[in-house]
C-alpha cells in the first residue's frame, strides 16, 4: 500500500531549482504535518479520500496552492483590516502624505507571485504529464457513454451485471484491480460526457467523435462515486457508477462471473439489464412519466408515431426501438435515445423484450414460455460447458426470437 | 457658492475661476427634470441620445435582469436544499416534479423535475451572463460617468449609442420569450454537440439572441473607445486620465475585438441547428471541441469585459474615499492593459479535459501569466489604504468587501490553472465558487460600492447610510456563507449543474441554501433603500464625497449638457494631497482638514 509517508518526497524531485525545491519541501512537510496517516489533518479537511497514486501527489501541488494562497489572503486582509481600522477618517485629524508609488516595491509584487506562479505551473505540469501517459500493459477496459449510464466493457467480454442505489436511482457497479493500472478507452455514442472519480482526482472528458483515455492506478481498498461531469441533459445528475477497488484476486473472481450470465434466468437476466444498460434513466416501469415511455404495459399497446402511423408495440417494434431507436418515435417524446446495436448479445437483447413483456398483463403467459425454455438451454449450455469446442454461450440463440 | 475657497494651491495647477466667467448655461435644468407634458418627458427619454439618460434605462434594465437571474438562483437553491431520494418508494427531495402539459390536440408533453432545473440555471446563467454582468458596469456607469470624468459633453456617437440600448432590450425580449416559449436546457456554454441536437424548447432563438446582444455590446465598445481618444477634455493626457477610464478603455477594445467572435459562433451554431450543416455535431462531421474553442475565444475575454470595469470603479472609490492617491497609478493603469492583452491568449484553460495534451500545457503556463497584473491591482489598492483618510461610508465598505472576496476569488484561480489540479477541480462546484467570487464577490461587490458612490450624483438623493450599511453586511455574511461552502463541495468531488446529489453532499447545499436567503435579504435591502432614497431621500450636495474626479465638479444631478462651460484639466484625479475638492460644502461628509499649503510629500 502506498502512503502518505511514502509519497511526500516526491514532489521535490519534480521541482526546478533550489529554491523551489526549499519551497517544495516546506509545502510537503505542512501537508503532512503532524501525521502519520495516509493523509494529513488538512488534506483530510480539503479533501476526500485519496485512491489512485497520482491522487496523493496532486492533493500535494493543491495543499502547496493552498498554503501560499492562505499567506497571501492573510497578509493582504491583515494589512487592509489594520489600515481601515489604523486610519479611518475621525473628527479633526488631518490626513497624511505618503508616497503613491515605489519601484522596488512594485517590482518585488510583481515578482514574487511569477517566481511561485512558474513553480505551480512546473509542478502541475509534471503531475499532469503523469496523469495523462498511460503506463504500458494497463489492462484496457472499453467504456461507452451514453444518456444517461456508464457501460464498461471488460476484457473478457463481460459487462457488469451488479447494481446498487446511489441518490434516487439504480447505478451499475464496477470493480477494478488494486495496485496495477486499469485503461479506459472511452467513447460517447451522443454528446460530450465526462468521467469523473473524485477518490483518483481526475476527469477527462468523453467524446463522441474519437476516443479518449483515462488510466489509473488504484491503491485503496473501497467504493468511490463515478460521476459525469459534463452536463449531458436531464439525467445528467443520476449519471452516476460506483467503483469497487479489490484485491487482484477478488478482482479476478468477480470478473469471471461476468461473461457467466448463464446464472441469471432470462427475466432476472432483463431486470439486471435494464439497469445496467441505462434504460431506467428514461424509461420507468411503474407508469410514472420519464424522458421515454414507461415500459408498465407498454407491450402490444398501439401507440400514435411522432410522423402519425399508428403502431402496435409487438416484439418487433420493441426490438427495432432498441436497436434503431430513431426510426419511430412515440408521440409526445422526443429523438433521445442511442442505438444499442452491437451492444447487446442476442440473450441479453431476448431478456430485454422479456422483462418488458413482463411488465404488461397481456404478456405473461409468453414470458413464462420463454423464460422455461431459455432455463432449458442454459441448462443444455451448463453441462456442455468444459467440453472441449463447446460453443460459446453467448451464440447461443436466444428464445424470445427464436420463438417469432 | 462653496465655504471652502476654490482657488489655486501655491506650486499646483487648481482650478481657474476666470475660466467660469464665460458665457454658459446657466438656465440649462437638470437632465432629470420633467419637460412640459408627460408625453413630452417619455419621448425626451425614448428618443434621447444623451448618455446620461441611456445611462440610466441600461441601469433600470440590468438591474432587472439581476433582479429576474437572482430569483431563478434562488429557486435553484430551494431545490439543492435536499437531495432526490426514495423514502418508502415515493422520491422526496425535489422541488420541481414532473410537469405534464396539454397541447391544443389532446397530445402531450412531460417536462421532469430535472428538466425545470437545467432550464432554471440556464437562465440564470444566461441572463446573468448576457443580460446583466457584460453590459451593467460600461454600459449602465459607464455611459453615464466616462463622458463627464472625460469632461465631455457626451459619448463620440450618441446615435449609435442609443442604438445600442434598443439592440440590447431586443436581444433581451429574445432572451426572455425564448423561455417562455418552451425553455432552454443548454446551460449558458451552449456546448456542442447538445445544443445542437436538443430537441428541447426555443433554443435556436436564445443563441440567436445572444448574436443580437453582441451587436449592443459591440456598439457601446467602438462609442467608449473613440470617446477616450478623441473627447478628453483640453491638457488631460492619458495618463491625467481616471482609473475608471482606463479600465472601462480596455474593456472596450476587449468588447470590439473579441464579440464578434461569438456572434460568428453562435450563429454557426444556429445555421447547424436549423439547415443541418455540420460545423460542430459529429453525425454530421462536424467537430464539438471546435465549438468550445470558438465559445471561449470569446467567453474568456469577455471575463475580463465583466471584471475590468469593476476594477476601475474600486480604483475611484478607494481614491475618493481614503483621500490618496491610488499606489501605483501606471502600474494599474497599465495591468489594465495587461490583463486585456492576455486574455486572449488563455481561453484553452476551459478545456484542460477535453483539448489535446500539448495545447493544455501551453494554456495552462498562460493562463498563469494573467495572475501577476491581477495581483499587482491587489497590492496597489491594498497599499493605497496606507496613511489614508478612510471613511467607512457604504461605498468604502463595499471596496474593502470587493478587496475580501476578490482576493478570494483570484487566489482560487492558480489551483484552477494547475493542470493537474484542474483535472480534479474542473466542473466541479469548486469553479462554480471560484467564478461567483470574481464575478459576483468581484463584480457585482463592485456595482455595488459604485451604485452607493455615484447614486448621489445620478440621482441628486442622498440614501439612507446605516440602511445601506446593513445592507452591505447582509451582502457580506450571505455571499460567503452561500458560496464558501461551495469551494468545499467542489474539492469534495460535487459536480455542477446538478439537479440532485449523493446524500453525503447535504450538509454542504443546505449552508449554501440558507447563505442565498441571507445574500437575498441584504440586496433587498438595497432595493429598498434606493427606492426609498429616489421618492423622499435628502437633496444630495454637488461633491458629498469631496472627490476630485471631474464628474463631481457640475450640479448634481447633471445639467443635461453636463458642464456649463467647457472643462479644462486643472488637477490630477487623485491629488488629494494638494487640491481642495471643487464645490464641496462644509458638514456634507466630514472631510479631514486640508494639509498645510505648500507642503511636500518626498
Amino acid at each position: 500500500m502506498v502512503t502518505r509517508m511514502a509519497t511526500t518526497p516526491n514532489p521535490t524531485r519534480n521541482l526546478p531549482g533550489a529554491p523551489a525545491r526549499l519551497l517544495g519541501a516546506a509545502a510537503a512537510a505542512l501537508a503532512s504535518s503532524g501525521a502519520c496517516a495516509d493523509q494529513g489533518p488538512v488534506s483530510r479537511l480539503l479533501f476526500p479520500k485519496s485512491a489512485a497514486t497520482y491522487a496523493s501527489d496532486n492533493d500535494d501541488v493543491m495543499l502547496f496552492v493552498f498554503w501560499v494562497s492562505l499567506f497571501f489572503f492573510v497578509l493582504l486582509m491583515g494589512l487592509m483590516a489594520y489600515w481601515a481600522v489604523r486610519y479611518r477618517r475621525r473628527p479633526g485629524v488631518p490626513q497624511q502624505r505618503s508616497p503613491s508609488h515605489s519601484l522596488a516595491l512594485e517590482l518585488l509584487w510583481s515578482g514574487i507571485p511569477l517566481i511561485l506562479c512558474c513553480v505551480m505551473f512546473w509542478w502541475g505540469f509534471k503531475i499532469y504529464m503523469h496523469m495523462h501517459v498511460t503506463p504500458a500493459k494497463a489492462e484496457v477496459v472499453n467504456v461507452t457513454a451514453k444518456k444517461w449510464a456508464w457501460t464498461w466493457e471488460y476484457g473478457n467480454g463481460g459487462s457488469s451485471t451488479e447494481t446498487v442505489r446511489l441518490a434516487d436511482k439504480e447505478s451499475p457497479v464496477y470493480v477494478v484491480p488494486q495496485g496495477r493500472p486499469i485503461k479506459l478507452l472511452m467513447h460517447s455514442q451522443d454528446v460530450i460526457h465526462s468521467l469523473y472519480i473524485p477518490a483518483f482526482r481526475k476527469k477527462i472528458d468523453v467524446m463522441p467523435n474519437r476516443y479518449t483515455t483515462y488510466w489509473f492506478n488504484a491503491t485503496e481498498p473501497g467504493d468511490y462515486n463515478l460521476f459525469c461531469a459534463e452536463y449531458c441533459g436531464d439525467q445528467h445528475s443520476q449519471m452516476m457508477a460506483l467503483i469497487q477497488v479489490k484485491p487482484e484476486a477478488e478482482y479476478q473472481a468477480w470478473l469471471a462471473e461476468l461473461v457467466n450470465t448463464d446464472r441469471f434466468s432470462l427475466l432476472d437476466l432483463g431486470k439486471k439489464l435494464y439497469i445496467t444498460k441505462g434504460c431506467n434513466a428514461c424509461h420507468s416501469v411503474d407508469g410514472s412519466a420519464g424522458t421515454g415511455p414507461s415500459w408498465k404495459g407498454i407491450y402490444m399497446k398501439e401507440h400514435e408515431m411522432t410522423d402519425g402511423a399508428r403502431l402496435t408495440a409487438d416484439e418487433n417494434y420493441i426490438r427495432e426501438s432498441i436497436l434503431v431507436p430513431a426510426a419511430h418515435i412515440v408521440k409526445g417524446f422526443a429523438n433521445q435515445m442511442p442505438s444499442f446495436q452491437g451492444q447487446l448479445k442476442d440473450r441479453e437483447l431476448g431478456a430485454l423484450i422479456t422483462y418488458i413483456k413482463s411488465l404488461s398483463d397481456n404478456g405473461k403467459d409468453e414470458v413464462d414460455r420463454a423464460v422455461k425454455q431459455d432455463d432449458a438451454e442454459r441448462e443444455e449450455r451448463m453441462k456442455s460447458k468444459g467440453k472441449p469446442n463447446a460453443a460459446a454461450p453467448q451464440d447461443a440463440p436466444a428464445a424470445p426470437v427464436a420463438a417469432r | 457658492m462653496s465655504s471652502i475657497p476654490n482657488k489655486p494651491i501655491a506650486g499646483h495647477r487648481g482650478h481657474a475661476p476666470e475660466i467660469h466667467a464665460g458665457h454658459g448655461h446657466h438656465d440649462e435644468g437638470s437632465f432629470l427634470a420633467p419637460k412640459e407634458s408627460l408625453a413630452k418627458t417619455v419621448m425626451s427619454w425614448v428618443w434621447t441620445i444623451d448618455h446620461k439618460k441611456i445611462g440610466v434605462m441600461y441601469m433600470v434594465a440590468t438591474l432587472f435582469a439581476f433582479l429576474l437571474g437572482g430569483l431563478a438562483a434562488l429557486a435553484l437553491r430551494l431545490e439543492l436544499l435536499e437531495p432526490n431520494i426514495l423514502v418508502n418508494g415515493k422520491m422526496t427531495g425535489q422541488l420541481f416534479g414532473d410537469l405534464t402539459l396539454t397541447r391544443a390536440d389532446g397530445s402531450s408533453t412531460t417536462i421532469t423535475g430535472n428538466n425545470i432545473y437545467n432550464r432554471l440555471y440556464t437562465l440564470h446563467g444566461a441572463i446573468m451572463v448576457f443580460l446583466f454582468i457584460i453590459p451593467a458596469i460600461p454600459a449602465a456607469l459607464g455611459n453615464f460617468f466616462l463622458p463627464l470624468m472625460l469632461g465631455a459633453k457626451d459619448v463620440a456617437f450618441p446615435r449609435l449609442n442609443l442604438l445600442s440600448w434598443y439592440v440590447y432590450v431586443a436581444g433581451g425580449v429574445m432572451a426572455v420569450a425564448s423561455i417562455v416559449m418552451g425553455g432552454v436546457e443548454t446551460g449558458w456554454t451552449f456546448y456542442t454537440p447538445y445544443s445542437s441536437t436538443t430537441s428541447y424548447g426555443a433554443t435556436t432563438l436564445m443563441i440567436l439572441s445572444v448574436f443580437v446582444l453582441g451587436f449592443s455590446s459591440i456598439f457601446t465598445g467602438i462609442n467608449f473607445v473613440v470617446t477616450v481618444h478623441k473627447l478628453r477634455m483640453p491638457g488631460m493626457g492619458w495618463f491625467d486620465m481616471p482609473l475608471f477610464v482606463w479600465a472601462t478603455y480596455a474593456t472596450a477594445i476587449i468588447q470590439v475585438l473579441a464579440t464578434p467572435v461569438i456572434g460568428i459562433t453562435v450563429l454557426l451554431l444556429a445555421i447547424e441547428r436549423v439547415f443541418h450543416i455540420g460545423i460542430f455535431d459529429p453525425a454530421l462531421g462536424g467537430d464539438p471541441v471546435l465549438f468550445q474553442h470558438f465559445f471561449w475565444f470569446y467567453s474568456h475575454p469577455a471575463v475580463y469585459i465583466m471584471i475590468l470595469p469593476g476594477m476601475g470603479i474600486i480604483s475611484e472609490v478607494i481614491a475618493t474615499h481614503a483621500r490618496k492617491k491610488i499606489f501605483g497609478y501606471k502600474g494599474v493603469a497599465f495591468s489594465s492593459i495587461a490583463i486585456a492583452a492576455i486574455s486572449f491568449l488563455v481561453w484553452g484553460h476551459h478545456m484542460f479535459t477535453s483539448q489535446g495534451e500539448v495545447a493544455s500545457v501551453i494554456f495552462s503556463a498562460i493562463t498563469f501569466l494573467v495572475a501577476i497584473p491581477t495581483a499587482i491591482k491587489v497590492f496597489a489598492w491594498v497599499a493605497t489604504l496606507y496613511k489614508g483618510s478612510i471613511a467607512w461610508n457604504t461605498p468604502m465598505l463595499y471596496a474593502l468587501v470587493f478587496l475580501f472576496t476578490f482576493t478570494i476569488g483570484g487566489l482560487t484561480g492558480p489551483p484552477l490553472a494547475v493542470l493537474s489540479a484542474d483535472l480534479h477541480l474542473h466542473d466541479t462546484y469548486f469553479v462554480v465558487a471560484h467564478f461567483h467570487y470574481v464575478m459576483m464577490g468581484g463584480t457585482v461587490m463592485a456595482l455595488l460600492a459604485g451604485l452607493h458612490h455615484w447614486w448621489p450624483k445620478m440621482f441628486g438623493r442622498m440614501y439612507n447610510e446605516n440602511a445601506a450599511r446593513l445592507g452591505c453586511l447582509l451582502v457580506f455574511i450571505g455571499f460567503n456563507v452561500t458560496f464558501f461552502t461551495q469551494f468545499y463541495l467542489g474539492l469534495h468531488g460535487m459536480p455542477r449543474r446538478y439537479a440532485t446529489y449523493v446524500p453525503e453532499f447535504q450538509t454542504g447545499h443546505q449552508i449554501s441554501t440558507v447563505g442565498s436567503w441571507i445574500l437575498a435579504a441584504g440586496l433587498f435591502t438595497h432595493m429598498f433603500t434606493f427606492l426609498a432614497s429616489l421618492f423622499g431621500g435628502r437633496k444630495a450636495p454637488d461633491n458629498p464625497w469631496g472627490s476630485l474626479t471631474m464628474e463631481w465638479d457640475t450640479e448634481t444631478p447633471p445639467i443635461e449638457h453636463n458642464f456649463h462651460h467647457e472643462p479644462v484639466w486643472t488637477h490630477g484625479a487623485y491629488d488629494y494631497d494638494d487640491t481642495i475638492p471643487p464645490r464641496t460644502r462644509e458638514g456634507e461628509w466630514p472631510l479631514p482638514p486640508p494639509l498645510p499649503a505648500g507642503a511636500k510629500a518626498h
